[in-house]
């Protein structure tokens, strides 16, 4: 219960800054419609050169850049909370939550999370609207697996946090990191069992199977969605561990907070 | 309410640097309802115990108790009796406004604001913002920041409130009227607050007592009454041209009434604390036994500036 009303007051500072900040926020999801567009409009441009009819093509990128998008926004929640706040100051005032930093980042980002959601099923149920085109997604499968996809990512977001509050300067390095997501999802783990241990890419190949192959959840195997949602929660907890690992260090250096 | 023991701190030093000792062997404890001062020059060491108190900073060494729980054992539980405002941070959320920020601390400690309405009205109504209530943070006045700050750490209810220089950076007025919400709060509400500062004045019109720390170390752990009383002594204000030479640096160095409080080329300023006319005739001795001019003796008041020089010359003894 206490957990839910600190979920619920992170929902509520996203919901007031996003209405508050409006003119950002519009601008903000005017980039991922016209992406959107971008992609439908693309793709039907290239089918059409191509001599190609339908296919699945379409729905590939979409879903491609819709788990990018949330891969990428988790990714911020919790390394963004810990850069910025440690650079504004109120930090040390989440650290002082009886609800312990390892939850509030997790309200932090589950309500990012849902904030997002809503956004990215409106825009793209204005996309399809506008462009015409429809897209058959199997949202009943998609959703869980994303939602695992989504766990390794917040250990990544943990562990370069961890980072940056012993070594201050790293921050313009961590740019790179949201192109490595891209790599993540696009390392061939199909044929190469091994990648499926990267944080992320074994959730992207289930949602491909999904796509591609049209498989619903019952299809790709319970065992197999398992598998993927044990390798985000080690990854998270990896990432978790190290980051306490970097917190004790700051607590003795004295650098949690700002500097 | 708070109890220290024996708190120790050094902060590894940087690159090829030895370690930084920012708390040396510290020790006290405070009781419910009542309003410290934890006073000492820039560098002793109160931001760090601070942060410590609060769970932010790791001791090397010591234990911290807060309403009983020991917060150098288990975090968490004693976290839900301690509030701060830090030092030179912004502590409050920018883009929020007053009324926003104050139910957001709220559900970081634990509690539901939706049934705090009435207590968020108080601490609006109680810091005078509340016709700021919808007003983003940041377009608030430093003072008016530096409130809601303060009312964000009382939100909680947290029986402990630590404030790391509160008035620093504040123009008059509002440091006098933070000054005085610190006192009736803790009056009317019997919390705990512990404030730091360097400034005497501070002190001097809020708390009832103070710890007074210098490089690390207690120094001084009293009444601000009993300190006060060192006021109504005599004060003589002793002018010379010129500097001192090293045989009067010393010898007046040696004695614990006299503080040099300025010394330059031109001249120096000496002032000698007054329990018997003995010391002003031996001081005098020494500056005449070597020539220097005298430029004017006059009569002071003692204020709290001298007497904290004094104290950290280790001439005031303290209970
Ligand atoms: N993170 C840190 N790393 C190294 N030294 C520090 C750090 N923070 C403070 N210090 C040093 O510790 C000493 C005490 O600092 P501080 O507790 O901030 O004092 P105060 O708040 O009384 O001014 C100072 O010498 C300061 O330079
Ligand atoms: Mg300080």
């Amino acid at each position: 219960m206490p957990k839910l009303i600190l979920f619920a007051a992170f929902f509520k500072k996203e919901f007031i800054l996003f209405r508050r900040y409006l003119v950002n926020s519009l601008g903000g999801m005017l980039t991922i419609y016209i992406v959107f567009l971008l992609l439908f409009g693309g793709y039907r441009g290239f089918a059409s050169m191509a001599g190609a009819v339908g296919g699945s093509g379409i729905e590939n990128l979409v879903v491609g850049y819709v788990l990018w998008f949330f891969m990428l926004t988790t990714y911020q929640d919790v390394f963004h909370t810990i850069l910025l706040e440690a650079r504004q100051g109120t930090l040390e005032q989440l650290y002082m939550s009886v609800h312990g930093f390892g939850w509030v980042m997790g309200a932090k980002a589950a309500a990012g999370f849902v904030v997002n959601l809503i956004f990215v099923v409106v825009l793209l149920i204005a996309a399809m609207l506008t462009s015409g085109v429809t897209l058959r997604l199997d949202v009943l499968s998609l959703f869980p697996v994303l939602l695992g996809t989504l766990l390794g990512v917040l250990g990544v977001g943990f562990a370069i946090g961890g980072v940056t509050l012993i070594l201050k300067r790293i921050e313009s390095y961590t740019q790179m990191v949201q192109f490595l997501l891209i790599g993540l999802i696009a390392v061939p783990a199909e044929r190469f069992v091994v990648f499926r241990l990267l944080p992320g890419s074994y959730g992207a190949v289930l949602i491909r199977e999904i796509m591609v192959n049209g498989k619903n959840l019952l299809e790709l195997g319970v065992g197999n969605v398992l598998v993927m949602y044990l390798i985000g929660f080690a990854h998270l907890f990896l990432g978790y561990a190290f980051y306490k690992v970097c917190e004790r260090k700051a607590m003795i250096q004295g650098t949690l907070g700002h500097y | 309410m708070v109890r220290v023991e024996a708190l120790e701190k050094a902060y590894p030093g940087r690159k090829g640097e030895p370690p930084v000792k920012a708390v040396n062997n510290i020790s006290f404890s405070v009781g419910e309802g009542s309003l410290v001062g934890l006073l000492g020059p820039n560098g002793a060491g109160k931001t760090t115990t601070v942060k410590m108190l609060c769970g932010l900073v790791k001791p090397d060494s010591g234990r911290i108790f807060i309403n009983g729980k020991e917060l150098t054992k288990r975090r968490i539980p004693a976290l839900a009796e301690v509030s701060a405002v830090l030092e030179g941070n912004r502590n409050v959320y920018w883009r929020l406004t007053a009324r926003e920020n104050l139910e957001f601390f709220a559900a970081l400690k634990g509690l539901n604001p939706a049934a705090l309405r009435s207590e968020i009205d108080y601490y609006l109504e109680f810091f005078q913002l509340v016709e700021k209530s919808d007003v983003e943070a940041r377009k608030l006045s430093r003072g008016m920041q530096q409130k809601l700050a303060i009312a964000a750490a009382l939100i909680a209810n947290s029986k402990v409130v630590l404030l790391d220089e509160p008035t620093l950076g504040l123009d008059v007025q509002a440091s006098y009227e933070i000054r005085q919400l610190l006192k009736k709060i803790v009056e009317e509400q019997g919390r705990t607050v512990i404030l730091t500062t360097h400034d005497m004045n501070v002190v001097q019109d809020t708390c009832e007592r103070v710890i007074i720390i210098n490089q690390g170390k207690i120094v001084a752990d009293d009444s601000v009454h009993n300190l006060l009383d060192l006021f109504r002594m005599k004060v003589y204000k002793i002018v010379i041209q010129g500097e001192l030479n090293a045989e009067q640096r010393q010898a007046l160095g040696a004695m614990e009434e006299v503080v040099i409080e300025e010394e330059s080329p031109q001249r120096t300023v000496i002032s000698v604390r007054l329990e018997g006319s003995q010391i002003l005739y031996d001081v005098i001795g020494i500056l005449g036994s070597y020539n220097s001019v005298l430029e004017s003796i006059d009569q002071e008041q003692n204020n709290f500036e001298r007497v904290f020089l004094e104290i950290l010359k280790g001439g005031v003894e303290s209970a």
